[in-house]
């Protein structure tokens, strides 16, 4: 287990772990504050007739709640995280084969579309898949007073008047995804799209280190 | 030949209109299609609305039923949205549960409503903890040609303008709500979120107003929703490729204008048909 | 490390962006990038071990972990002709080479070299053991200096199989013996050279 504790005050202490599961070809966990997601990939596999892409590979996200069965809520978290993750994938370099990415909610304290995004991200990674980029989820507050609060708790995000979180691309640091809740006004959308760029590289760099420190054994 | 061009590459057809800066349907990039609106459309529902953008149409239709109260918010009503993509309205579609792009559409609708607070959920109260109105907006696509979040948002604020409650009088001994059908009145819209879609090609080139056809050639689609004070209430982006901050804001101006072009139109019709009574 | 861009004069070499491994490099311009994957991609030229699964008429249908099923020409035998079918059961294990592996197409399996020998490849493991490790460990075990293999020599003999696709079959003298050589090498996934030293002397000195 890694921990990045993190000198810029902001972001939560954050940390991940790869490879920690025998059966998926890629996995990781990640944890945000005391928000906890854990990821398993696995693929390039058979694909079923019906879902067969004939020039790329077909990708499932499948969100697994705590407790009770996934809702429409978890449905419309698992479209963006398999848009964005098609994004990234250079899913052409293995057409008919599926791809299975399953996330798993160990504890929800706020900022989990962002955690989903980053577990999602470092699963892909472990399994080796093709990648043309690599992004990192970043969720941004704004609370009753206009300030800004980045990666919030299950709190905060309840005090928040508005809620908007980002996938950020790591090659121009641009705008993959964008999931909003609440209503600002498009200065604020501004100074958040910055703020999460400006924390993305925490991420990034993090990315590298625990990347970095996996291989180093293996030298 | 052109046809063949087009069933044989698809994309280069469409870049081929796009690098002269139009579409094959004759649209300039930031043009929308013909917006078209009848509200009231169902007598049977309680307020209704028929959007047709191009080909693209939906319908909405409201019905307002009398419950009681969640006990956590005793002074609040509910607002239930749901987002049909039947068989009927394109091949894409499958009988059976809905799938995930319906089911997506749904809770779209439903954390714009939220987030915009176009209808302030304690107007629906009516007793305190014993009596409130439970709206559900259905929203059922018949004709599926892209950009039905755009179309939808539209049918559901028109039929949410088009509702008429009836009175109801509730009287605390017998605990008995009555509802005087002849007296109705209409709700009170706080906010008018309007949204815009886009699409980007190769990265790049962001045209506004998807149809089908460019919704799946597409490498991104973005949603923009706005109400009137230029406050933004959604900005939905599912993936797909990345923007910089500069085309997001041109997003938001598009939307801005286009803003005001449903803002009128749905007046326009509202007036239409009050004049006849 | 990648996602970097390196300056080789006189033309800039760009690698990645993304991060996948460690970039390595062999003279005199040799250069790949080793990860640590589980799932197989099937590879021309690589040398593969498969578990038939299934017969149908002329081919063979093997899994070798990829996406889909290789198949295999009963004629891709060593001696195979028309009249002589090799004995290949469903649920044999066949050490054989890709010769069609793109990612448009079915993989195809043979068990002869160009000149129409077995060379090594063929059905083999009546007994023994067959389990599975990352590709990364697969390829460090098949360096031409593998230390890992070097090491585990010098404690007992035994027979090992090692496919690219991460699929390795060991066996020794004894059940025993087969399954302490299984274990080390699944434990040397995560050990630097000195660990593995360490636990591969106590093994040999019979303190574990």
């Amino acid at each position: 287990m890694e921990v990045c504790g993190s000198s810029n005050p902001t972001l939560r202490e954050f940390g991940s772990e790869q490879n920690l599961l025998s059966r998926p070809d890629g996995s990781s966990s990640f944890v945000q504050g005391d928000t906890s997601v854990l990821a398993g990939v696995y693929g390039p596999a058979e694909v079923k007739v019906s879902k067969e892409i004939y020039d790329r590979a077909t990708l499932e996200v499948v969100i697994q709640t705590k407790v009770g069965l996934p809702s429409v809520k978890e449905r419309a978290r698992e479209q963006c995280v398999r848009e964005t993750c098609e994004a990234a994938l250079l899913s052409t370099l293995n057409p008919r084969s599926s791809l299975t990415l399953i996330l798993q909610v160990v504890h929800d304290d706020g900022s989990l579309l962002a955690c989903f995004l980053n577990a999602a991200c470092m699963a892909l990674m472990d399994a080796g898949l093709p990648m043309s980029c690599l992004f990192a989820g970043v969720t941004c507050a704004i609370d009753g007073d206009g300030r800004i609060i980045i990666d919030p708790s299950a709190v905060q995000e309840k005090e928040s008047r508005a809620l908007m979180t980002f996938a950020i691309d790591s090659k121009e640091r641009r705008v993959m995804m964008s999931s909003t809740k609440g209503s600002f006004t498009v200065h604020e959308l501004h100074q958040c799209v910055a703020i999460s760029q400006k924390a993305s590289d925490n991420i990034f760099e993090f990315y590298r280190e625990s990347v970095r420190r996996r291989y180093s054994k293996s030298v | 030949m052109a046809a063949g061009f087009k069933t044989a590459e698809p994309l280069e057809y469409h870049r081929s209109f796009l690098k002269e800066n139009c579409r094959p349907d004759g649209r300039e990039l930031g043009e929308f299609r013909t917006t078209t609106l009848n509200i009231g459309s169902i007598s049977t529902a309680d307020g209704s609305a028929l959007v047709k953008i191009g080909n693209t149409t939906v319908m909405c239709g409201i019905k307002a039923e009398l419950a009681n109260p969640a006990v956590e918010v005793p002074s609040r009503g509910y607002i239930v949205p749901n987002v049909d993509l039947p068989p009927l309205c394109s091949s894409r579609f499958r009988p059976g549960p809905p799938g995930e792009q319906a089911q997506a559409a749904s809770q779209f609708i439903a954390d714009v409503i939220e987030s915009s607070e176009v209808i302030q959920t304690e107007d629906l109260c009516i007793v305190k903890g014993k009596l409130c109105w439970v709206l559900y907006c259905d929203i059922m696509c018949l004709d599926y040609d892209g950009n039905v979040l755009d179309a939808c948002l539209i049918a559901l604020l028109a039929a949410l303008k088009n509702v008429r409650l009836p009175e109801v009088t509730f009287s605390e001994d017998s605990e008995v709500p009555k509802v005087s059908l002849e007296n109705r009145r209409g709700l009170t819209i706080h906010k008018h979120p309007v949204g815009a879609s886009f699409a980007v090609f190769d990265d790049s080139i962001m045209i506004v107003d998807p149809t089908a056809e460019e919704e799946t050639l597409s490498t991104a689609i973005i949603t923009v929703v706005m109400d009137e004070e230029k406050h933004l209430c959604a900005l939905h982006k599912p993936g797909g490729t990345s923007l910089s901050g500069e085309k997001l804001q041109d997003c938001i101006n598009r939307t801005t204008i286009r803003h005001k072009e449903v803002h009128k139109l749905i007046n326009k019709v509202i007036q239409s048909v009050k004049t006849p009574e | 490390m990648p996602e970097s861009i390196t300056d080789s004069k006189p033309e800039k070499v760009v690698c990645g962006p993304g991060l996948r491994g460690i970039l390595r490099h062999k003279q005199p311009n040799l250069y790949w990038i080793d990860s640590q994957q589980r799932r197989y991609v099937p590879s021309k030229g690589e040398n593969v071990i498969g578990v038939v699964t299934a017969k149908s008429g002329d081919i063979f249908k093997v899994d070798i972990g990829g996406s889909e099923q290789a198949s295999l020409s009963y004629l891709a035998f060593e001696g195979a002709t028309k009249r002589n079918r090799p004995n290949v059961q469903v649920g044999d294990l066949v050490y054989s080479q890709l010769i069609v592996a793109n990612k448009d197409m079915e993989p195809e399996l043979v068990c002869i070299d160009s000149c129409g020998r077995a060379n090594g490849l063929g059905v083999f493991g009546a007994d023994g053991l067959l389990f599975k490790v990352s590709l990364g460990l697969v390829r460090r075990l098949l360096a031409p200096q593998s230390e890992i293999a070097k090491d585990l020599e010098k404690m007992f003999p035994f027979e090992m199989v090692v496919g690219m696709n991460g699929r390795v079959w060991v066996k020794a003298k004894t059940i025993q013996q087969t399954l302490i050589v299984a274990n080390l090498l699944e434990s040397c996934e995560n050990m630097t050279a000195q660990q593995r030293q360490t636990l591969f002397r106590r093994v040999a000195d019979g303190s574990i």
